[in-house]
């Protein structure tokens, strides 16, 4: 297991700009406090993603409910959502969201926007890069935190490839950054 | 239509003596037996469409998503473009994006021009240049692609070569424009992108037409012959010669030869890839191995005793592959020698002795008709030998090597669709081998993570070594190609589709870049086959979709009709035979509507895009062929969905459903402009996995002139495929809604209580077009 800010994917190797290491959730906290409007992007592969007793959609809602972050859910991840009897999440596709977010004035999927802040996981990984690459070239407004375990390089933060215990910790310190894990 | 006379003698005596081999070009004649007046647009250069890709551009704009932030594409590089950084010559990334997309669609497009160049040329030489193209019977309508863009009637293979000099000189004029310091605007790179992918449906369109012509294909036949398929159908009692491409011509020598000389209870023929598909329409007896993703794992096994490769899609390490199961390989294409000795001239007798001595690996042999031979008679010789030979570690072995593995994640890293080959390995040390098995259901045979191991592990044998069951049990029968849709079908279903009724038109095609294994192809067909859509299919999604069985043992081949009718699944045949799917949509124009097809591109196109609810599905895209077949279908108007691997394309066509002006039409009849629902509301777009894929899909086909039956049956589809797959009642029934007539009638207090909230007015059905010229008495 690389512990390194590389891509997770070897080839998936960016430009001249790379995503910051999160290795601590500490780094984040300045932006996350300057984030007006952020919006939490859940995909695919977070339904079957463990997360402490739940999983990666049961930490989407704590999030959601610790920050009031609004959701969209990729890939049809809102099905997972309404089961759990979630009722504010929104759906999206993930391509949607990539030409979406390069639009400044867009008010969201909530009509909550325009976002300045995305925080997103669960979508695969190569798929994810490409949205985020949208961004970081044409949706300069916005800041990019990834929270899926492996390094994006275009966001402005990622976590850096990290160990499976180590990363969902980091998870629960940055769900208590947002005021949330009580 | 002005074209050249030709003709060719092998001995022609004159007064001046006798002319061996005599090709003779003359002047110019004038085609005047089509009576159909010529259009505004034949044979159009790269800018004479450019207004009607800007109606297309503008309504589904570009979104990049940039693959690669710098340009190292000339020696001012590499140029860092990210923000909005510009290189040395002056390109931004949006333009760079859409150079590299045109660069894309030029690639695949030279690759399908090029191989229809050589059929053509080849078989001029067969069997002379006025030999009739015929494309089967119920086909009045010849050739709609080459019509429709062209102005021509390719009758004969002479025509056929015409229309590829008007190709190729289209293809050295989008290429051109992507060297630096020429186009430099996105738009206009994207405009030759779409006219790259028109002229690639045409250099197909002549492709298949000239083979189903004169090699004893179906035509346009509903009942094409039902043939072997999977790794498990090949008789390994017999000599195996595997075929791997796309060009028919080296296959076809090779099953003419078996033919001729009676010795198919000894040797037998299989196929990948789109060699597959028309071999076995050359000849059922021949079979299909499976698709591109299979090659690596059937090589290995060890089972084919000669490999005889052709062109596009064939893995460029295929000689070394080869070389470790001791397989003697032809390479026959000059567009991928491999590396070969050239032995064409040589004798038989003395290549035969060389590759069965072993004293050479392989050889490439461009004379076609010696390849036939030479892989026969090596295959019949090498096959006892070969068969006593092992090629896979067993079990046990595989044990005892994965006792080393380093656990450093590499092969997980390096799996296009990380899949956990690491955590497999080190379950193979205690001999469990389940989870080597489910990686090959997934696999796509990339084999990127032998490449990565830091041991050396041949990781993609052991996976096929731990689902050995599954390969024997790899036993389907798969329609063959079919070629053309019958003029009578589209008659039959023209009108329905057009009104809505038959809700649409899906078309599986491409490759085998899946993320989660090819089952996932068969089971979008079946889904929409059994809501009464047309399932159209092609190259390596065709055989996906047939290697499932059903719990009867059939594959959706075997239960479902092959005609072009709803509810049907219908296999038009290789990569090169999509333009069947391009000219049904067409035909449904000439026919139904009456509109003249010749030279008549934005017309037939702007009413394809506003009518005929088709979309096309390559799930598993990987080349750039995808990315020009693609890019075909988005000149015509017709959205394609792509899998997850798509998005490296790194450009969607989107539509933004907030923006009312994006989908106003004109209404024909008025001249007024009129706001109508977002549909299709996108032109490309990869979805992240099968459920959002089909909710895509039901969504893609609704069309501005659907009529209130027509809805409603869509969006009857759309809901109930939205409320499977997501959960919940769509939010944006609402905005299809035009009249009540438009209500799904078991639906309709929920969708009125959506209409009350969203405080929906009726709207009027007009008759859409975007085109100013096609307002009746011109424009208001």
């Amino acid at each position: 297991m690389v512990m390194r800010p590389v891509p997770w994917q070897t080839g998936e190797i960016c430009g001249p700009d790379s995503a910051k290491s999160l290795a601590k959730s500490d780094v984040i906290k300045r932006d996350l406090s300057k984030a007006k409007k952020p919006l939490l992007i859940v995909g695919s592969e977070a339904v079957a993603e463990k997360h402490g007793k739940g999983d990666m959609i049961d930490y989407a809602i704590a999030l959601s409910k610790a920050g009031s972050i609004p959701i969209v859910a990729t890939g049809g991840a809102i099905k997972a959502f309404i089961e759990k009897g979630f009722e504010g999440a929104k759906s999206m596709g993930a391509m949607e969201l990539a030409s979406r977010l390069q639009d400044a004035d867009w008010k969201g999927p909530h009509g909550k926007g325009p976002h300045d802040m995305i925080l997103i996981y669960g979508i695969p990984y190569y798929m994810q890069w490409t949205l985020l690459s949208a961004v970081m070239n044409f949706g300069t407004h916005i800041t990019a935190i990834t929270l899926g375990r492996y390094y994006q390089p275009h966001a402005k933060w990622s976590f850096p490839n990290m160990k499976e215990k180590q990363y969902h910790e980091l998870l629960d310190e940055i769900l208590v950054l947002v005021g949330g894990g009580k | 239509m002005k074209k050249k006379a030709y003709f060719k003698a092998d001995e022609a005596k004159t007064g001046l003596g006798v002319f061996k081999g005599l090709e003779v070009r003359i002047g110019q004649i004038v085609d005047d037996e089509w009576d159909e007046p010529m259009g505004p647009t034949p044979m159009p250069n790269p800018t004479t469409l450019r207004a009607w890709d800007h109606k297309l551009l503008t309504k589904y704009q570009p979104s990049y998503m940039p693959y690669c932030q710098v340009c190292c594409l000339c020696t001012f590089g590499k140029c860092d473009l990210t923000g909005d950084k510009r290189g040395a010559c002056g390109i931004d990334m949006k333009a760079q994006q859409a150079r590299i997309v045109l660069a894309a669609a030029n690639i695949g497009c030279s690759a399908h021009l090029a191989h229809a160049r050589h059929l053509v040329d080849h078989l001029i030489e067969e069997y002379g240049p006025r030999t009739a193209l015929i494309q089967g019977p119920g086909t009045e309508i010849h050739a709609p692609v080459s019509s429709l863009v062209t102005g021509m009637r390719p009758r004969y293979l002479e025509d056929a070569s015409l229309i590829l000099d008007y190709c190729e000189s289209q293809l050295a004029h989008t290429l051109s424009a992507t060297h630096t310091g020429q186009e430099g605007s996105w738009l206009d790179f994207e405009s030759k992108v779409l006219h790259a992918g028109m002229v690639d449906q045409v250099s197909m369109e002549i492709a298949d037409l000239v083979q189903i012509s004169t090699l004893g294909f179906p035509q346009a036949d509903p009942e094409a012959p039902l043939v072997e398929s999977g790794i498990g159908m090949m008789d390994t009692n017999k000599a195996i010669i595997l075929t791997i491409g796309h060009n028919i011509v080296p296959a076809a020598s090779i099953t003419d030869y078996i033919t001729e000389k009676r010795v198919g209870d000894e040797v037998e023929v299989g196929g990948m890839c789109c060699t597959a598909w028309d071999i076995t329409r050359r000849d059922p007896k021949a079979k299909v191995i499976g698709p591109i993703s299979w090659q690596l794992r059937y090589i290995r096994s060890g089972k084919a005793d000669v490999i005889v490769v052709d062109e596009q899609c064939v893995r460029t390490d295929v000689v070394t592959e080869a070389k470790k199961v001791k397989a003697p390989i032809i390479s026959t294409s000059d567009k991928a020698v491999m590396g070969l000795p050239d032995r064409t001239d040589d004798d038989v007798a003395s290549i035969v002795e060389e590759l069965v001595s072993g004293k050479i690996d392989g050889a490439y042999i461009s004379d076609h008709h010696k390849v036939g031979e030479v892989a026969t008679k090596v295959a019949l010789a090498v096959k006892p030998k070969r068969r006593k030979m092992k090629f896979f570690p067993s079990k046990k072995q595989i044990q005892k090597m994965a006792m080393e593995c380093k656990k450093c994640s590499e092969c997980i890293r390096a799996c296009p669709n990380d899949q956990n080959v690491m955590e497999a390995v080190l379950a193979a040390q205690t001999g469990n081998f389940e989870p080597l098995r489910d990686v090959y259901r997934n696999c796509i045979g990339c084999a990127r993570c032998e490449s990565a191991c830091p041991n050396d592990y041949d990781l993609h044998s052991w996976m096929v070594v731990a689902a050995e069951a599954d390969c024997k049990d790899e036993t389907y029968m798969v329609r063959t190609g079919r070629g053309a849709i019958q003029d009578t079908e589209i008659r039959n279903v023209g009108q329905p589709i057009v009104f809505g009724e038959i809700p649409g038109v899906i078309a599986h095609v491409g490759c085998a870049n899946y993320p989660g294994g090819g089952k996932d192809v068969h089971d979008m067909a079946e889904e929409f086959a059994k809501r009464r859509y047309i399932i159209v299919t092609s190259g390596c999604a065709a055989i996906s979709a047939g290697h499932v069985r059903d719990e009867n043992g059939q594959s959706i081949y075997e239960r479902r009709s092959g005609e072009f009718d709803a509810g049907c699944v219908l296999n038009v045949g290789s990569c090169v035979s999509n333009p069947h799917i391009a000219g049904a949509a067409i035909k449904i124009a000439a026919i139904f509507a009456k509109r003249n097809l010749r030279g008549n591109y934005a017309e037939i196109a702007d009413y394809i895009h506003n009518r005929v609810g088709a979309v096309g599905i390559s799930w598993g895209a990987m080349s750039q062929k995808a990315a020009s077949i693609a890019a075909g279908f988005w000149r015509l108007g017709v959205p394609v969905i792509v899998g997850p691997h798509g998005s490296k394309y790194r450009r969607m066509l989107i539509g933004n459903p907030d923006d009312e002006r994006a989908w106003t039409v004109y209404d024909a009849r008025t001249g007024d402009r009129v706001v109508t629902a977002p549909g299709p509301e996108h032109l490309f777009y990869a979805a992240e996995t099968v459920a959002e894929a089909n909710v895509m899909t039901a969504k893609l086909v609704l069309r501005p002139n659907d009529t209130g039956k027509g809805r409603s049956i869509k969006l009857s589809h759309y809901i109930d495929i939205h409320e499977k797959n997501y959960g919940f009642f769509p939010e944006d029934v609402w905005k299809y809604i035009r009249r009540d007539t438009d209500i799904p009638i078991t639906l309709k207090d929920k969708i009125l209580a959506q209409m009350k909230e969203n405080k929906w007015k009726e709207k009027r059905i007009p008759d859409p077009t975007l085109l100013k010229e096609q307002i009746i008495g011109g424009e208001k």
